[in-house]
């Protein structure tokens, strides 16, 4: 019995201690294409979001996906170098292209 | 970079990203196909999962029957990436300063032992919902329908909380920030700014869900709520309060989160409206919950449709459904208006007289005699803001 209260008490307050505790964040692989330029993506967009960013945008013509990429560096600040830029199109565009220029 | 040359930067990447000038403009049904994640988040359920950094969990269609959303249901969309996973409710405090008489720190204590208590029953929905709809393709999360739900908030009045660090004739706007944080150091924080003068009495500063703490998800420990606001301005983890006398400029009230300024609200990707302004309140919408595309049912059977409503806050007057693709309407009944800031439910109860395809509709009305559009009647917008087209679904029946 009193081990029983025990380990209730121990229970209700490991509960209310939960923010407390350092709350564990569900980590989720997002998948995408490996290849040679994966590792662009890796070194450009993982700072500030997952890959389910770029998987929920659907299909998109070579423009969208240059204009996302100089939006991600121009008002949200990643660290693109202009040969990251070209890359990170052509790699977006390869695999989320809808085979539209614009 | 001067702060113009800033915004001008800002108009022009986000007017381009908008391309396409040979595709058609359009608006149709949202994404309705998306299915839960086998992974669940801390304190909810499987949701509809976007993103894990920052956390993008959308509610699927079949929770939408009741008035209240359970908390392990409802929807989470974050903006920054570093949210903080420890807090100590002992230095957890928001600040209050600027333009007042005293600067606060209030801690969660202070607020439950300090000020008047309230509670405000609303729907939280984000400006984004069923943004999915929009085509071309606009900026943001292509969300189905279900970043909204319904919760009864207990917290304190923001008016209170201002009046007690006391406002003088400087204090005219204020600036909201949440513990969530960029990482770049230049990357924009998510600030969102009010008038004082426009501030409602049922904007309240929460510590409570549903009779329970704040999900951490939802923004524990504290969290803005405007009812028959969109949520984009109900700041999560709320821990910066800031009076000034001129209005500040901020990438999220800005840039982000504006509609055309014009009497239809609309404007095409090769066009776009030359003035915008702030999301704010919410227009009249319905949601079917069940049946879903998924429901099985059968000829001769008895089907219950069910679903929710809800608007600014006028109240919902009554649903409407349509059996025959909109040809004629019928009235559902309606469940009890626990606010008029609450979902509204509705049900209809029909027999199953005939084998094939049944498509259900629904449409609200609200008490300001507002009512929901086709989808094809919205107007396209460039962030894909304030879809509310009359909800449809389809099944099939044995």
């Amino acid at each position: 019995m009193k081990k029983s209260i025990l380990i209730i008490l121990f229970l209700i307050l490991n509960l209310q201690a939960v923010y407390t505790q350092k709350v564990k964040m569900t980590s989720i692989t997002f998948a995408i294409p490996s290849d040679k330029n994966t590792i662009v993506m890796q070194r450009n967009c993982q700072w500030c979001h997952s890959y389910g960013y770029i998987l929920n945008q659907g299909k998109q013509s070579k423009e969208f996906w240059n204009r996302v990429v100089i939006k991600m560096r121009d008002i949200y600040k990643a660290p693109i170098s202009p040969r990251d830029e070209k890359l990170a199109t052509e790699y977006l565009f390869k695999y989320f292209g809808n085979t539209k220029e614009k | 970079m001067q702060r113009r040359d800033f915004f001008k930067l800002s108009l022009v990447a986000s007017s381009t990203l908008l391309t396409a000038s040979s595709t058609e403009v359009k608006t149709r049904k949202p994404i309705d196909t998306q299915e839960v994640s086998n992974v669940a988040f801390i304190e909810k359920r499987p949701l509809i999962t976007y993103s894990d950094r920052p956390p993008l969990l959308e509610t699927p269609r079949d929770a939408f029957t009741t008035a209240i959303t359970p908390n392990n249901e409802l929807f989470v969309r974050w903006h920054m990436p570093h949210i903080p996973t420890h807090i100590d409710m002992n230095t957890y405090y928001i600040h209050v300063h600027g333009e007042v008489n005293d600067r606060l720190y209030l801690r969660v204590e202070n607020l439950k032992k300090d000020f008047e208590q309230v509670e405000v029953t609303v729907v939280m929905q984000c400006g984004g919902n069923s943004r999915s709809a929009f085509v071309p393709t606009t900026s943001g999360i292509q969300w189905g329908s279900g970043a909204m739900g319904c919760s009864k908030y207990k917290g304190v009045r923001l008016k209170d909380v201002l009046q007690r660090a006391g406002l003088t004739n400087e204090s005219v706007w204020i600036s909201l920030n949440g513990d969530d944080k960029p990482v770049m150091s230049k990357m924009p924080h998510f600030k969102r700014e009010l008038k004082i003068s426009e501030i409602s009495d049922d904007t309240i500063i929460a510590y409570e869900q549903n009779g329970e703490e704040l999900p951490f998800l939802n923004g524990y420990p504290v969290r803005l709520i405007i009812p028959g606001f969109y949520a984009d301005s109900w700041v999560k983890m709320l821990s910066d309060i800031y009076v000034t006398k001129e209005y500040q400029e901020y990438f999220y009230m800005d840039h982000a989160y504006r509609v055309p300024d014009n009497v239809t609200a609309s404007e095409t990707p090769d066009k776009l409206a030359k003035t915008t302004k702030p999301l704010e309140l919410m227009n009249v919408k319905s949601y079917i919950g069940y049946p879903t595309s998924k429901t099985k049912l059968t000829h001769k059977s008895n089907l219950t449709i069910k679903g929710v409503a809800f608007d600014e806050g006028y109240g919902i007057k009554e649903v409407l459904i349509s059996l025959d693709k909109g040809k004629s309407w019928v009235k559902s009944s309606l469940g009890e208006e626990l606010s008029t800031y609450a979902f509204r439910t509705f049900s209809y109860k029909l027999k199953l007289m005939n084998r094939g395809r049944l498509t259900i509709m629904a449409k609200a009305i609200n008490n300001k005699g507002q009512e929901q559009p086709y989808a094809h009647e919205i107007a396209w917008n460039h962030g894909g803001y304030r879809y509310n087209g009359i909800d449809t679904v389809s099944i099939d029946i044995d």
